[in-house]
């Protein structure tokens, strides 16, 4: 019996020890795909190398291309947009996917129809809603935005000129982004327990404090992953930006992704290329790390609260 | 008029108001598909006195989109299936394998979804170019299941630990391979999620729009790209621009009302533990 028992117990270790190598191929293939590429980006970002000019030989430059970016007003200008579009995207896509979230946490008839309009613009590719709303929607001369201002009998906005093109971008992320937010916190909303939207009725809270005090606070984890997720994707926008304005007028819609973009193959610069793209990770890791730590001390101070 | 006829009129006025949110939101989408059956003359500027037509259509489906639409399903499903053979074994291995360091293996497969695409575009470009898979259909495939794979881990890892380990304990006692069990008894139980899950990867590849326009020109694109270049080829030509990005987004969408619930699923389920 005893040893049966023992015989069993090595027989499933053998199954255990097995199992434990299906990770590699995994680890191995992904580890080829972003990692060894990221760590050849940071040598590359030293090097002074322009690809189109074979006739010049590929150098090591030290810090100079990070010299370079640093002493570039674009850069900085660049940088500013990155983190316009970002926070101010993902704040309007959190209250607008909030406010929907609160719209539709009820049941009629036709409900999953009306849920899947809201939803569509995430499903969508970037190229395609960048190109609708610059043609069809927002162009000056044929689109909506065209009809709507002779309705009011006024001019059409310009919304690509070099005062309003990052407010534009903004508009594309958010109609695009909203959606997410919404997904996640109808989830969190569906979820909520009757019994304590009950009791706090029954307790007097109605409209605006049962939202502020009884429903946002228990969907807390909710607005956090949901907002995270959010802003990773939204600093990795770069569809939008390629096909509405290139960045421009000058630099005034570039965001970083696109800037290293333009950097590499438009300039051809490898060396510079790759040290934005370094700082753009840096960047997007401390502002990751940065937002999770706030949210993470916000739960906390809540829950003492 | 009493309390309970009151409530239905409000109840009936939100609805209504519901409905009106979604067909505004929804707009800039249900435009570009009235635009793609109007004649080209109703588009600009835009008329509404038109009778349906699917001329657009017909000029759209072209060599060249089928050529385009060809190198997207393509690379779409072997990417989906690459991902599938790839993650399964892997989410298997972290939920069932009695790994030390499981949790910290899932993490950083999460982690180089954090990674934008810039951080390695460009040596991977120039490796492509040295090796000649620049403009390939393989280029891409090999860049999508690299990005698929933790996606793909990172959903199903949840579904795997809906399935309860005595089972799989169970068949171990009765001397039941690992590997038949996987087969017999747990991919039966998850097949529902793996599916949605493989819907997500597919949408995900379907509309990637930055390696596809930096790695391919011309013969590999996917129909993202194709649809920029149609639009600065024939810019001025909504009715069938519009036919044509109709095309090119009607399956993600479509797909992604299935998908919907394991989408949040797999991202909600840590908020929902706490």
């Amino acid at each position: 019996m005893q040893l049966s028992k023992n015989l069993m117990q090595t027989n499933r270790k053998a199954k255990k020890n097995l199992s434990r190598y299906l990770i590699l191929p995994a680890i191995i293939f992904v580890a080829i795909i972003t990692q060894i590429p990221f760590i050849m980006t940071i040598i590359i970002s030293f090097l002074k190398w322009n690809v189109k000019r074979p006739d010049m030989p590929i150098t090591f430059a030290g810090f100079d291309n990070y010299i370079y970016i640093f002493s570039d007003s674009n850069f900085y200008r660049v940088l500013l947009n990155s983190f316009i579009q970002a926070f101010v995207s993902l704040a309007l896509c959190t209250v607008l996917g909030f406010l929907l979230a609160l719209l539709f946490n009820r049941s009629f008839k036709g409900i999953y129809f009306a849920r899947s309009f809201i939803i569509v613009p995430y499903f969508v590719m970037e190229s395609v809603v960048g190109i609708i709303w610059k043609t069809l929607i927002l162009s000056p001369s044929f689109g909506i935005n065209q009809v709507v201002a002779n309705f009011f009998g006024a001019e059409p906005i310009a919304f690509f000129s070099s005062g309003l093109s990052l407010v534009t971008i903004i508009i594309l992320i958010v109609w695009q982004w909203t959606p997410f937010l919404f997904m996640i916190l109808l989830a969190g909303l569906q979820n909520l327990s009757e019994d304590v939207i009950e009791s706090a009725r029954i307790d007097g809270a109605g409209g605006l404090s049962m939202i502020y005090y009884i429903k946002v606070p228990m969907i807390k984890n909710y607005f956090i992953v949901g907002m995270m997720f959010g802003l990773i994707n939204i600093l990795k926008v770069f569809g939008l930006v390629f096909v509405t304005t290139q960045g421009g007028p000058g630099v005034s819609s570039a965001n970083l992704p696109y800037y290293v973009y333009r950097t590499a193959f438009y300039d051809w610069q490898m060396g510079r290329s790759s040290a934005i793209a370094v700082i753009t990770v840096v960047i997007t890791l401390i502002i990751i790390q940065s937002f999770f730590n706030l949210m993470k001390r916000r739960q906390k101070g809540g829950n003492v609260a | 008029m009493t309390a309970k006829e009151k409530r239905k009129l409000k109840s009936n006025l939100t609805t209504l108001a519901t409905w009106l949110v979604s067909i505004i939101y929804a707009f800039p989408i249900l435009y570009m598909f009235i635009t793609s059956i109007k004649p080209e003359e109703k588009v600009a500027p835009p008329r509404w006195d038109f009778t349906p037509t699917l001329e657009n259509y017909a000029v759209v489906f072209s060599d060249e989109l089928f050529t385009h639409l060809f190198n997207s399903v393509i690379i779409t499903l072997i990417t989906v299936l690459l991902a599938i053979l790839l993650s399964l074994p892997a989410a298997y291995s972290i939920v069932f394998g009695n790994l030390k360091k499981a949790e910290s293996y899932y993490n950083w497969f999460i982690t180089t979804t954090l990674l934008p695409a810039v951080a390695v575009v460009i040596p991977i470009y120039l490796a492509f170019n040295y090796v000649g898979v620049l403009d390939t259909r393989l280029g891409l495939i090999l860049l999508y299941t690299g990005a698929g794979v933790p996606l793909m881990i990172w959903m199903v890892k949840t579904f795997f630990e809906d399935v309860p380990y005595e089972i799989i304990e169970a068949a171990d006692i009765d001397g039941c391979s690992r590997f038949t069990s996987f087969f017999k008894i747990v991919l039966p139980l998850i097949k529902g999620g793996i599916f949605s899950t493989a819907l997500l990867v597919f949408i995900t590849t379907w509309n990637e729009f930055f390696f596809a326009v930096n790695m391919t020109y011309s013969k590999s694109s996917t129909l993202s790209v194709y649809l920029n270049r149609f639009l600065t080829q024939q810019g001025f030509f909504w009715a069938k621009m519009s036919a044509a990005a109709t095309v090119v987004v009607i399956i993600p969408i479509i797909l992604g009302f299935f998908t919907q619930k394991t989408l949040v699923k797999g991202l909600t389920v840590g908020a929902v533990k706490g």
